[in-house]
């Protein structure tokens, strides 16, 4: 029995106009008209402006700290729409933000701004069980709708580690990924239409339930956009039919390389699991600590390896895998008896980022994704960077599409620290581009990437960015300073003069 | 005596702001409010620790707002402690910005919650509404009362009970009488007794001990709350196992490694009655029925499961007592009770209670096992007259008793 939560039992209710904050923040006695404004149309209880809610708004799962103006709860798509004019009004800026899980910033003001807090439109509108589609609101988490669906043998692919906590909302924003995106695809191919509201403030609907949608589709240009583009407050999802079987298998290996090497085999043989995980040993010993699963921590790497489809199809790729790990130095294969064990490796796995404070008190992860050739290639060059730079390194990542999760764990406190770690990802991340890889896997490119952008965009490719994002938002009013590099759009092309075509 | 006045920096550095925490805390739940989230709250501390912010209303609010249920505690990859924390804030809390209903709050905790006497006084005039029928008449924060049990309005104490020794004695045992438990669920002390001595325990149930603390510590007022530890520490000194039927009792009991000198030993020997009880089945010591006398629903105290991570304890004692646990709540989210939350956040507390006493009768069974007697007060107040609230210690010793 689920916790009521498909019944809608745990949607927010305002606390009361007398309540404790908005007493408290005596926010109505401020002169600033963006929030008397908002207050008139939300209630004082929905808008938060003291100096210390701000603080808590003013941050994500990531490192970096922004400054909102004020934080904003609407529970409704006309009082997102009607947020956003207010903003407007004032020529204020507006980054949207969900549960707050985001790893690069999306959801960080960069600028002082108005932040749209959308878990408030956490109800699962409608699910249409034959055609395996789901209206959801943004706020609704993205494990909720897994587990509202489970009865129908249904559940909601893409599946981050913070699955149990971030929004889909926030998974549109980043195209977010998650280990089991390895064979059914990130977050993009499961959206099928949204529900969104432009930078002047209309409700626009993008894509529906045809698989073709009429006119220009647009689903892929705003899946991604991180709150650039518009604010998406509904959102149409696929869900994907539970697979009749499932294997886990947790691989030992006395090297991170042989654990690579075993993953570039595994897909080299043209088997696509449902996901291929990597985790190296000081992660493994910082995520026991929690979890007490008798995790094999005298492991130099594991490998977490699902395999899914029908039972004959699994035992058969099951028993390859477990070959091409054996070659690639495998020292031993478990396979998870039951459903417990293998939830609990499951849990090892996605409770890895936070289980970090037991080595350090800050972390900075990085995501990138290298060409699966390269895997060995690039993690002992990572090593080696953060080595260089006197950094204690942990790993984990989606190794089967090549998205490398090396994380930093230090202490920021420590003078210089923050300098040499970003030093770091710079290294790595053009470590990983110079191998032929990506900027981002699933976390976005918010602040943290953005001012990288130039690796793998010419200022052609950016321009083209650029003037698609004016084209949503003339004014640059949604979550300025994110994605694109300021002076992306520098100059305005002579189309006559662009090499090899147009921009348009 | 250590007292603890807001949360050390090691402990504020624990946090990493994953957020996998906030699905689980009932109040973010509730509002979707990040000022109303575990990582918020933290972030809060942080704040004031580095005095970025001053520990103003807004801060106060923050942390008032808080059940103290430690499910986010539960759910933390890097084992932040945040009950210990949210202690420590709300005692540096009272100390940099006293106010008068915090006051009355640690006076009510710290003082007047410790005296036999005034707490029989408060018994009796609950035994005598009760007899009189005019329950309903109460004002809206006072209307836990509904959910109380029977009261005598002569009350009786277990404290300085022994029960006699068997020949040979399996240990002692010191069972902690506590303030509430000892006036008000007398029934209870007298099934944890009988099964304990069953089993062949010696019980004793020490002359100078108090109120655990909990209440005290929970509320900042850490001063009383280190006083009790310290005090309880030497009443329970010498016996194998100090035992509790009060999860929330337990729960502090096994942190007062930080309250008192020598508080380690007691936490040490500390063992809620459902997992001391759960074991000694497990173990045969203890009978486990093959009757089936149907369905019972098992509803899990805060500060049993994501405190002391009890989990199996309760349904394993259910089960041995003929019936068939029930779950009603995958998440174990709290029911709203958290002490004297029930009092100074009523809409909250009203809101989880509602939610929890649906899911009980979703569930179907009439009887409802809870393990702490904050809980069992709001479910039947939630709940109704038509249900059953017990404690499982007690459903096995009326199963033992058939």
């Amino acid at each position: 029995m689920l916790s009521g939560l498909s019944r809608g039992w745990l949607r927010p209710r305002g606390r009361k106009e007398d309540g404790r904050l908005s007493r408290a923040s005596g926010s109505a006695t401020r002169p600033m008209s963006l929030e008397s404004d908002l207050i008139a149309t939300l209630g004082p209880e929905r808008v938060h402006s003291h100096p210390l809610e701000l603080l808590v708004y003013d941050k994500d799962a990531g490192v970096t700290r922004g400054k909102a103006i004020a934080a904003v709860l609407p529970e409704t798509t006309q009082e997102v729409a009607a947020c956003v004019r207010l903003a407007r009004k004032y020529q204020a800026p507006v980054v949207a933000r969900g549960a707050g899980t985001g790893l690069a910033g999306g959801a960080v003001p960069a600028e002082p701004a108005l932040l749209v807090v959308l878990t408030r439109l956490n109800d699962i509108l409608e699910i249409d069980a034959e055609a395996r589609t789901a209206w959801v609101g943004a706020g609704v988490l993205n494990l909720d709708l897994s587990r509202a669906t489970e009865h129908l043998g249904l559940h909601y692919a893409p599946d981050p580690s913070s699955q149990a906590a971030c929004t889909i909302g926030g998974n549109v924003a980043t195209n977010a990924g998650g280990p089991h995106c390895l064979a059914e695809g990130t977050t993009v191919v499961h959206i099928l239409g949204m529900e969104m509201v432009t930078a002047t403030g209309d409700v626009v609907m993008i894509g529906s339930k045809a698989p073709d949608p009429s006119g220009l589709d647009l689903r892929g240009v705003v899946v991604g956009s991180e709150g650039t583009l518009g604010i998406v407050t509904k959102i149409l999802v696929k869900l994907t039919e539970n697979p009749p079987a499932i294997r886990t298998m947790l691989v030992t290996f006395d090297s991170i390389q042989a654990a690579a090497a075993a993953v570039s085999g595994t897909i080299a043989a043209g088997i696509v699991p449902a996901a291929l995980e990597v985790m190296d040993q000081p992660m493994m010993i910082a995520v026991e600590g929690f979890i007490h699963g008798d995790l094999p921590v005298d492991a130099a790497a594991v490998l977490l390896a699902e395999l899914v489809g029908l039972e004959a199809g699994v035992a058969a790729e099951a028993d390859v895998v477990e070959r091409i790990a054996i070659e690639a130095g495998a020292t031993s294969v478990k396979v998870a008896a039951d459903e417990a064990e293998r939830a609990l490796l499951w849990k090892a796995r996605k409770s890895a980022f936070g289980a970090v404070a037991q080595a350090a008190p800050d972390y900075y992860l990085h995501d990138t994704v290298v060409p699966r050739t390269k895997l060995v290639d690039v993690m002992t060059q990572i090593y080696a960077i953060g080595e260089s730079h006197g950094l204690e390194m942990l790993n984990v990542f989606h190794a089967g599409d090549g998205n490398l999760h090396p994380l930093v764990a230090y202490d920021a406190r420590e003078p210089g620290s923050e300098q040499r770690v970003r030093a770091a990802a710079e290294e790595m991340v053009r470590a990983s581009v110079a191998a032929g890889g990506s900027l981002t896997g699933e976390h976005g490119i918010g602040l943290e990437k953005r001012d990288l952008m130039g690796l793998v965009f010419d200022p052609v490719d950016l321009d083209a960015q650029a003037r698609l994002r004016e084209a949503f938002d003339a004014d640059g009013l949604l979550n300025p300073g994110k994605v694109l590099p300021t002076g992306a759009r520098c100059y305005d092309y002579d189309l006559g003069e662009l090499p090899g075509g147009g921009a348009q | 005596m250590k007292p603890l006045l807001g949360p050390t920096q090691t402990q504020l550095d624990a946090c990493v702001t994953c957020g996998l925490c906030l699905p689980h805390c009932p109040t973010f739940r509730l509002t979707g409010d990040e000022t109303a989230s575990p990582r918020g709250r933290l972030t809060a501390m942080g704040a004031v620790a580095d005095g970025v912010v001053e520990p103003d209303g807004t801060y106060a609010a923050m942390l008032s707002y808080c059940l103290q249920c430690r499910a986010c505690e539960a759910a933390c990859p890097s084992l932040v402690p945040f009950g210990q924390m949210m202690e420590g804030a709300r005692a540096h809390l009272a100390t940099v910005r006293p106010t008068t209903t915090g006051r009355i709050r640690r006076l009510l905790v710290g003082r007047l919650l410790n005296m036999k006497w005034l707490l029989a006084l408060v018994t009796s005039f609950v035994g005598l509404i009760q007899k009189l029928g005019v329950m309903r008449l109460l004002p809206r924060r006072m209307r836990l009362a509904r959910g109380l049990r029977r009261q005598r309005v002569f009350p009786h104490s277990a404290v300085g009970v022994h029960d006699l020794t068997p020949a040979v004695p399996a240990g002692s045992v010191a069972l902690l009488a506590g303030c509430v438990m000892d006036q008000w669920f007398p029934a209870v002390h007298d099934a944890t007794r009988g099964v304990l001595q069953m089993a062949g325990y010696e019980v004793d149930s020490p002359e100078n001990q108090q109120c655990c603390g909990a209440l005290a510590a929970h509320e900042g007022a850490e001063i009383d709350a280190a006083r009790m530890a310290v005090r309880n520490t030497g009443a329970f000194a010498g016996y194998d196992f100090i035992v509790s039927d009060a999860a929330g009792c337990s729960a502090h009991l096994k942190d007062y490694g930080h309250w008192a000198d020598g508080g380690n030993s007691v936490a040490e020997r500390t063992r809620d009655v459902t997992e001391f009880v759960a074991e000694l089945i497990a173990s045969g010591q203890l009978p486990a029925s093959k009757a089936n006398r149907g369905q019972v629903a098992i509803h899990d105290p805060c500060h049993l499961r994501h405190a002391q991570g009890i989990i199996d304890a309760p349904r394993a004692i259910v089960r041995a007592a003929g019936y068939v646990p029930v779950e009603i709540d995958p998440d174990g989210l709290c029911c709203g009770a958290a002490g004297l939350y029930l009092v100074y956040e009523p809409d909250t507390a009203e809101w989880l209670g509602d939610r929890k006493a649906e899911q009980i009768r979703q569930a179907g069974p009439r009887t409802v096992v809870s393990a702490n007697p904050g809980c069992e007060i709001q479910l039947r107040a939630h709940l109704g007259g038509s249900y059953r609230v017990i404690h499982p210690i007690e459903l096995y010793w009326e199963s033992l008793n058939r």
